[in-house]
């Protein structure tokens, strides 16, 4: 690391400078002692295997599940002979359907012997599993499912019985498209997978299960499409995945910080999109989506920062639209980040570069202001996050109170009391305007928040210190890496065969190519020559 | 990256911004910290010393004053846009922005100057010394444009600025609408240090309001220097044979009566371009221009019938004759005056550099006597929107 080495030349100079190097290696190397906190592991009683006796497992149980209300231990005669226990949890599991296939066909006489096998035959339920730890029986009735157990035997079986409230399929709020499917993800993991299967029906898609989170026991879901997915990315998503030892995961943005490259950087690693569609399109590409159950999104990775800029519509629309506005896009992306510091430079030190007509009008309206031009615009830059934030978080008919309040602090009032000049206030509202244009509300408030450093080292500097921002966060930008795919690519570095979903948005039929990730590549997703050849003529030869 | 490699790199992190911030903003000027110069006048005073002249858009609503400072006062007053003349004499052209400065509560910033007018009596005695500091000060806008008035450049300063905002924007808008000369302080540095020493620069004159008009600054041909000192000038007509000359003409309108017919027609220039081809031949030395020009007719008040292709030929001829006839006017004037402005000197040194070498010294002797011959090429493109003209029947 080239500062560091910088730093210890610094340091190791003179003998005066001793004192100091002591302070200093006492600062860099006063490492807190790390907090012992015992090793998340698993109870060790839960590793215990079911005993023959069912007494010793109701035991077990009402030890497990001491004080839980919820949790139903039930105990009936299989046959008029033969102890058993059902185990669910009350309000998770589908209670009708319990009694009717479970419960009813079981309390009748059975002739057969009394066995695990032979009681299977009896119970008309599709979905059977094993159990035999009293791990076992945990997840299983965690997740809703009965758990049977019965004298005499070791093992107990759990019917896929599960069903609780969950809300239903709605259109996502914060990608609404003006063509396309409206149909968004919700919080139920199972429903979720079932959106992107009925997508991609082939049995390549593959949904790997997980669970994260000591005591939210969080179900994930993994899916990829086999033979398009670089098995190293998949291998690399699991293990990043598995190292998690927290003890809850209560929604995908605890996942994506815990998995994400670098954990400093303002900018996303991970998209997360609550559209099926968008997820499905970048499975066709070869991402790996992560489903967290209780969040209505996914988190696709890898991704790029293009990736980010682009938005479901651009697919919707004819091409040239969607090229058009996707160049738009980039263009305001740029005036997100530095409308306001680049108004700054031009007003506090490069007054000649601005025409003369406009530079003698903006003479004449920051006449009033009393502040410096970095002070008003950071006043104004303010005001208006604070009512960006107040309004994003009220219900729908008060948020309008707050616009229109806003409108008028931001537009009228301020300038009128002469806190800033009608060019500044110009300046923030194309920069706000150019904010929300960001297709992701994540890239769109790193700019946000990223436009406040630049507008110090435009006010400190002007152009200059506007300039060596701008190489700072794209020397960020260029070394930042999601999960092993370069941030810029494919402009950086150039993958020229890429380029055909960036510069623009070319039509279906050239789209041969997939984007290439990492490692392995199946590069091609179409047969060539997919462009529409209709035979002219009046259609009679 | 572990945690000692991450701490010494926050710890000179934390270093290099507060050296940002030691840096602080000395460079910073607030716009309304500025005294906006739009337009700028170098004079001569009694005692033989550069005084500055300048044009201050006023920003400030309560600064309509006009405060009397330095003897000068304000301009239009009352409207929305207002601007204030301050002047100072010094030893030099910096030494009076200097003393000027010490007039101004605002810091003078030159980066909007616009126009720079510089009074007869200076021009006479040479611009050179005011040149050297507008060429070498960064801030002046090279871009401005440049003029010589007939008695005070301050005085052309105060005249109001109707029409435009600024006196300044009137001038500039003049020049560039192209009927006059449109020479920008780039350009006249240049002539002045190109190979003949001679310059052209737009004369000014204040043409006095009628009624109650206020009075207006206006381009009355030109002033030629020679060596940085004004040795003349040259009429409106002529200034056009200049222009055309110096391939400089965009905006034209040529008026003739056509030999045997009565009426006038009139023309409007299209597209033209000049090229100069210089010939030594032993001790001769001559120049060919080359222009080639195309022309609509806009009005027709003779009897030609402008359908009758011979007509038109015969209009073609006669209308290269009257811009040869201008072209010849402004040679004899400059020949005269012994003043090449119309770059002869460079595309002789371009073309024979070092024949040019030989002869550089004696090119006073050689201009005057130069031999210039005009090859014309005229072509009338579009005779109009109607035939025969509809106001002469047969």
């Amino acid at each position: 690391m080239k500062t560091g080495l910088f730093g210890l030349v610094i340091f190791d100079r003179g003998i005066a400078m001793g004192n100091m190097k002591k302070r200093l290696n006492r600062l860099l190397h006063s490492d807190r002692q790390k907090p012992s906190i015992a090793a998340p592991g698993k109870d060790p009683q839960t590793e215990i295997h079911l005993s023959e006796d069912l007494n010793e497992n109701l035991k077990l149980l009402q030890t497990v599940y001491a004080d839980c209300s919820d949790v139903i231990l039930h105990q009936f005669l299989i046959g008029e002979q033969t102890k058993a226990l059902l185990a669910y949890i009350d309000g998770l599991t589908n209670l009708e359907e319990a009694d009717q296939h479970v419960l009813a066909p079981l309390q009748q006489n059975i002739d057969a012997e009394h066995t695990l096998p032979n009681i299977r035959k009896k119970v008309a339920v599709s979905s059977i599993k094993d159990v035999r730890t009293v791990a076992d029986i945990i997840a299983e009735v965690s997740g809703g499912n009965p758990v049977l157990l019965m004298d005499g035997q070791n093992q107990g079986l759990a019917f896929a019985l599960s069903k609780f409230e969950k809300r239903g399929i709605e259109e996502p709020i914060s990608e609404s498209v003006l063509r396309g499917p409206r149909e968004g993800f919700v919080e139920t993991l199972r429903i979720n997978t079932s959106m992107l299967r009925r997508k991609l029906r082939s049995p390549n898609l593959k949904i790997k299960p997980m669970n994260i989170g000591i005591y939210s026991r969080t179900p994930i879901a993994i899916a990829y499409i086999e033979g398009i997915a670089d098995p190293g990315l998949i291998q690399e998503v699991t293990s990043r995945l598995q190292r998690i030892e927290v003890d809850g995961i209560l929604g995908s943005a605890a996942v994506e910080e815990l998995i994400e490259d670098n954990p400093y950087s303002p900018f996303p690693q991970l998209l997360s999109t609550e559209r099926p569609d968008v997820a499905s399109a970048y499975l066709l590409e070869g991402h790996v989506v992560v489903l967290v159950d209780g969040t209505p999104s996914a988190l696709i990775a890898p991704v790029t920062i293009v990736s980010l800029l682009q938005s479901p519509d651009d697919y919707s629309e004819r091409y040239f639209v969607g090229s058009a506005i996707r160049w738009l896009r980039y263009i305001f992306l740029f005036i997100s980040l530095l409308g306001p510091s680049f108004y700054v430079a031009a007003v506090t030190f490069h007054q000649e570069m601005l025409p003369t007509a406009l530079l003698l009008t903006m003479a004449k309206s920051r006449e009033q202001v009393p502040f410096p031009a970095l002070i008003e615009a950071l006043i104004m830059e303010t005001v208006f996050e604070a009512l960006r934030e107040a309004g994003a978080r009220l219900p729908k008919q008060i948020g309008q109170a707050v616009s229109i309040v806003g409108a008028l602090v931001i537009g009228q009032a301020a300038i009128a009391a002469g806190i800033a000049s009608s060019p500044m206030v110009l300046a923030v509202a194309v920069t706000g305007v150019a904010s929300f244009m960001a297709p992701r509300f994540t890239v769109g408030i790193a700019m946000r928040l990223l436009r406040y450093p630049m507008m110090f080292l435009a006010g400190f500097l002007g152009l200059l210190g506007l300039i060596l921002g701008v190489i700072v966060i794209l020397y960020h930008l260029l070394t930042l890496r999601s999960f092993g795919v370069p941030y810029m690519s494919p402009l950086a570095p150039l993958k020229r065969n890429d380029l055909k979903d960036v510069l623009w948005r070319a039509p279906r039929w050239k789209m041969n190519t997939r984007p290439h990730l990492t490692g392995e590549w199946n590069q091609y997703r179409q047969a060539p020559g997919q462009q529409p050849h209709p035979p002219k003529g009046n259609g009679e030869g | 990256m572990d945690t000692t490699k991450r701490k010494t790199v926050l710890l000179l992190l934390f270093f290099s911004i507060h050296s940002l911030l030691l840096a602080g903003c000395w460079d910073r000027t607030e716009v309304n910290d500025l005294a906006i110069i739009t337009a700028a006048g170098i004079d001569l005073t009694e005692d033989r010393y550069p005084e500055l002249s300048v044009n201050i858009y006023v920003t400030s609503q309560s600064g309509t004053g006009g405060q009397q400072i330095g003897g000068m006062s304000d301009s239009s007053g009352g409207g929305a846009n207002v601007s204030v003349v301050r002047s100072a004499p010094g030893l030099t052209l910096a030494d009076a922005t200097s003393k000027l400065q010490r007039m101004l509560p605002r810091k003078v910033f030159w980066g909007h100057d616009e126009v720079f007018i510089f009074g007869e009596r200076l021009a006479k005695q040479g611009i050179g010394e005011p040149i050297e500091f507008l060429t070498r000060h960064p801030a002046p806008r090279e871009r401005g444009n440049v003029f010589v008035s007939k008695g005070l450049a301050k005085d052309v300063l105060m005249l109001p600025p109707s029409i435009e905002r600024t006196i300044a924007d009137k001038l500039r808008e003049v020049a560039k609408s192209q009927t006059g000369l449109n020479i920008t302080l780039k350009e006249l540095a240049q002539m002045m240090a190109g190979k003949s020493k001679a310059a052209i620069v737009p004369w000014l004159e204040i043409q006095p309001g009628f009624k109650n008009q206020t009075p207006f600054p206006f381009i009355m041909g030109s002033a030629v220097l020679k060596n940085g000192k004004m040795v003349g000038r040259i009429n409106e007509y002529a200034t056009r044979g200049v222009m055309w000359l110096r391939n400089e003409i965009n905006l034209a309108t040529i008026t003739f009566s056509p030999k045997n017919t009565q009426g006038y027609v009139s023309f409007e220039l299209k597209k033209s371009s000049t090229a100069l081809v210089p010939h030594i031949d032993g001790d001769n030395w001559s120049i060919t221009a080359r222009i080639e020009t195309l022309n609509d007719i806009v009005e027709n008040t003779t009897d030609l019938n402008l359908m009758e292709p011979n007509n038109v030929k015969e209009l073609e001829t006669e209308l290269g004759n009257d811009i040869e006839h201008r072209m010849k006017l402004a040679l004899t004037k400059a020949q005269n005056m012994n003043a090449d402005i119309f770059g002869f000197a460079d595309a002789f040194y371009r073309k024979y550099p070092k024949a040019w070498k030989r002869a550089q010294d004696r090119w006073d002797e050689i201009f005057p006597k130069l031999k210039v011959k005009l090859e014309t090429r005229t072509v009338i493109s579009r005779p109009g929107m109607t035939g025969k003209s509809i106001i002469k029947p047969e």
